[in-house]
């Protein structure tokens, strides 16, 4: 049971504090100089950042960054890998070959680098983080959904849906869709912890949220100057991403095991 | 725990700077000096950022040099206005020499400014010398300059350091291989990141070491790898070493002059009531006292009171909110309609520190302010193109009056001058003009005041503060001393401490 509910535990509170966020009445930007680099006391667990902000306040609207960063790049680089992968699996012929070509280029290309570049040049700012890391991720969900659809497209219940007169995006919808969605789901939860650290790395180089805007990554950034003299801005964020990814990746582990119809089922 | 933390991360720095180690080193008798941003350029003809000019002050003698409050004062030689147009300068006995023995001689300073003024030569300083209609050698000591048009600050101008004109004639490349008649020889580059030089009087050797990341050059001050270090850290890194009983710590008020521009053709900060309602609205003070680590004096105009045009009677602009909000309200703003403004910065995090502290305040009046940071290239280059509508910068090095005509006159608009916000009044031109056509220094005086308090009144710059110089080095050396400018001249005097040359010679010579 650990093996769950440590990484739920630790997405939840994740979410719980992204979604909360709003409601707190927190003020992450209010500057008080006169609290530069206080570090962590009874009143305040976090202490303060190096323009007297409360780093706990900031803490959570960096949640809410990282949260909708992650669901957005996941969420979109799902939707446009999935239609274009199901798409070139079932029509083939030279659809596909086209898809394959673009793939291979995308895939030689590192990854990070690529949506550093993209978001170089669109500017900083969270949209383009998001643009950037959906144009870099839908690539695997494209071709994992391409490979399973590759398989499973002379099966008889689809070769059946064919001999009745079943449109192209009813048997892709209805009867392949639904075949690869566990695959799909476990890409998916590994695609969440890399687009955090994908969105914190670019917030750490500048290319994310701008000022006064909290993210884990520019968190970090700014507090690597201040290492000697106040390592609670750089230790805090630090663990709280290190401590979501690894929830997320152990989440993602977990998911594959429990979906693998090979494996035998247990909790935990 | 805290201070465990931090022992931890220095370790752990510590060990990822040992990688720098792995290359060619200079001796160890070698006395280190810290840097943020290498010298580029050793040519004092074509050198233009601050640490190339630092450096080419060891290397290079020039005519005149400054005052503590910046008047112009003998260092080659002294000089007599014959007519306004005609100054003839004598050099000094004894002449410095050149490395090969060599003495400096009229005819070295008429080829060095000659080449300075050759279009081929493509020296940026070349502007300021369009003045010189020629120059003749009369003996090896005397030299006359006649001028196009009078100018009583002409002998203020002429601090580039002298070449040889022997190497001058066979385009010896000074960039870098600089060869100079100034205290210190050129020794050695092994790389970009690292320059040694040779202390004339007593073969002392100084090298240069660049390490970008500020809390690197800490550790390497801490570790003794490096041994002194001059501004560009943090204040809070400052206040750290200060500390430690095994750093010396000496500081000196500056004359690096931070300040806001405006861009006066923008509907919104155009209106000299807004510029007004925003130095109303920033509480200098305090991020003198809490950003700045109280290493800053506030400044209210472009030269420090120290200096002999200085305006110490200038009273400024308090922090005073309410007031910020009745000028903008006299500017037809109101909290629904409300200014939103760009200010534009670079991506240097102190100074975007700043910028968001400043964003804060301005919101405190109902100011909407979004910060635009970009590397320096591009922020740089839309300041000179005046795509902005606020920008922070700083001068440093600014010793004579003349940056009034290039900064503020209507006619300096780039690329004839730096007027880079547009900035149009008839009753500064008119006082620019007066005070350059006056040769009385107390005149000057008087009309430069009176400019710096008509630029106070109409804001084309917001003056911040001037930035102290920090100097912190380790007690393994002594006689350095820190200057208003921010200059190296403090690297003549400095030796290690007592009879301990280097304490990793000691050990060596320790059987």
């Amino acid at each position: 049971m650990m093996r769950l509910w440590f990484p739920l535990s630790i997405i939840g509170i994740w979410g719980l504090m992204a979604l909360a966020s709003p409601i707190l009445h927190l003020t992450p930007n209010t500057i008080d100089l006169t609290h530069i680099l206080v570090p962590p006391d009874q009143n305040s667990w976090l202490g303060f950042d190096e323009l007297g902000r409360s780093m706990a306040d900031r803490l959570i609207t960096g949640a809410t960054t990282s949260f909708l960063v992650s669901l957005s790049v996941v969420a979109l680089g799902l939707l446009s890998g999935v239609i274009l992968g199901i798409s070139s699996g079932y029509f083939g012929g030279w659809v596909d070959q086209v898809f394959v070509r673009i793939v291979d280029i995308m895939l030689a290309f590192p990854g990070l680098l690529l949506a550093i570049a993209l978001a170089g040049a669109l500017g900083p700012g969270i949209e383009n983080v998001v643009f950037a890391l959906v144009i870099v991720g839908w690539v695997g969900y494209a071709r994992l959904a391409r490979v399973q659809v590759l398989a499973l497209k002379h099966a008889d219940h689809v070769v059946a849906a064919q001999a009745i007169g079943a449109s192209p995006w009813r048997i892709m919808g209805r009867h392949l869709l639904p075949l690869i969605t566990a695959p799909l789901i476990i890409e998916a939860s590994f695609g969440i912890a890399s687009a955090i650290i994908a969105e914190a790395g670019l917030s750490f180089l500048g290319l994310g949220v701008q000022p006064p805007q909290a993210s884990w990554g520019s968190m970090i950034r700014d507090g690597t100057r201040y290492m000697l003299v106040a390592p609670h801005l750089v230790i805090f964020p630090g663990l709280t991403l290190m401590a979501v990814v690894l929830a997320a990746n152990l989440l993602g582990d977990w998911l594959r095991d429990w979906l693998d119809v090979k494996e035998p089922k247990k909790m935990g | 725990m805290a201070n465990n933390i931090a022992r931890l991360i220095w370790l752990f720095l510590m060990l990822l700077s040992f990688t720098w180690g792995c290359t060619e080193s200079a001796p160890e008798s070698t006395i280190r000096l810290g840097l943020a941003i290498a010298p580029t350029n050793l040519d004092p003809r074509l050198a233009t950022d601050a640490p190339s000019a630092r450096v080419n002050r060891l290397l290079y003698s020039r005519l005149v040099d400054f005052a503590e409050d910046a008047t112009p004062i003998p260092a080659l030689a002294t000089w007599e206005a014959l007519t306004p147009i005609h100054y003839r300068f004598h050099l000094t006995e004894p002449r410095p020499t050149f490395p090969n023995g060599a003495q400096l001689t009229a005819k070295d300073v008429q080829e060095t400014y000659t080449s300075l003024l050759d279009p081929k030569t493509v020296s940026p300083h070349r502007g300021l010398f369009q003045n010189i209609s020629r120059m003749h050698t009369l003996s090896e000591s005397t030299i006359d300059f006649f001028l196009l048009h009078p100018d009583p600050l002409f002998p203020s101008y002429l601090v580039i350091g002298i070449l040889p004109a022997n190497l001058i004639e066979i385009n010896h490349p000074f960039h870098e291989n600089p060869v100079g008649s100034g205290p210190f020889l050129f020794h050695q580059r092994p790389d970009a990141s690292r320059l040694i030089l040779k202390r004339r009087k007593d073969a002392q050797l100084i090298e240069f070491v660049k390490v970008l990341n500020p809390t690197v050059r800490t550790l390497k001050l801490l570790a003794g790898e490096i041994h002194l270090l001059q501004n560009d850290l943090p204040p809070e890194l400052v206040t750290y070493l200060a500390e430690n009983p095994s750093i010396s710590f000496q500081h000196k008020q500056g004359s690096k002059f931070a300040y806001i521009g405006f861009n006066h053709q923008d509907p919104i900060v155009g209106q000299n009531l807004v510029r007004k309602a925003i130095a109303h609205a920033i509480n200098r003070g305090q991020i003198i006292q809490y950003a700045l680590g109280g290493r800053a004096q506030l400044a209210q105009a472009l030269f420090p009171p120290s200096h002999w045009v200085g305006a110490s009677q200038l009273e400024g602009y308090p922090y005073d909110p309410a007031r910020a909000r009745e000028l903008l309200h006299q500017a037809g703003f109101t909290s629904e309609r409300s200014p939103t403004l760009i200010y534009k910065t670079s991506t240097d995090p102190f100074r975007l520190r700043l910028a968001t502290i400043i964003q804060e305040q301005l919101q405190q009046v109902g100011i909407h302010m979004s910060i635009h940071s970009h590397d320096w290239g591009t922020f740089y280059g839309d300041i000179k193109a005046g795509h902005f509508q606020m920008y922070s910068l700083a001068w440093v090095g600014l010793k004579t009056p003349d940056i009034f005509r290039h900064a503020f006159h209507s006619e300096s608009v780039p690329p004839l001058g730096v007027n880079r916000g547009r900035y149009t009044d008839p009753l500064t031109d008119d006082l620019i003009v007066e005070a350059e056509g006056t040769s009385q220094t107390n005149q000057q005086q008087r009309i430069y005041r009176s400019l710096q308090a008509r630029l106070l009144d109409t804001l084309p710059y917001l003056p911040l503060w001037y930035e102290e110089n920090v100097a912190l080095s380790t007690t393994a050396i002594r006689g350095y001393t820190v200057r208003t400018d921010g200059n190296f001249d403090g690297l003549l005097d400095i030796q290690w401490t007592s009879s301990t040359t280097h304490p990793q010679l000691a050990r060596q010579a320790d059987p």
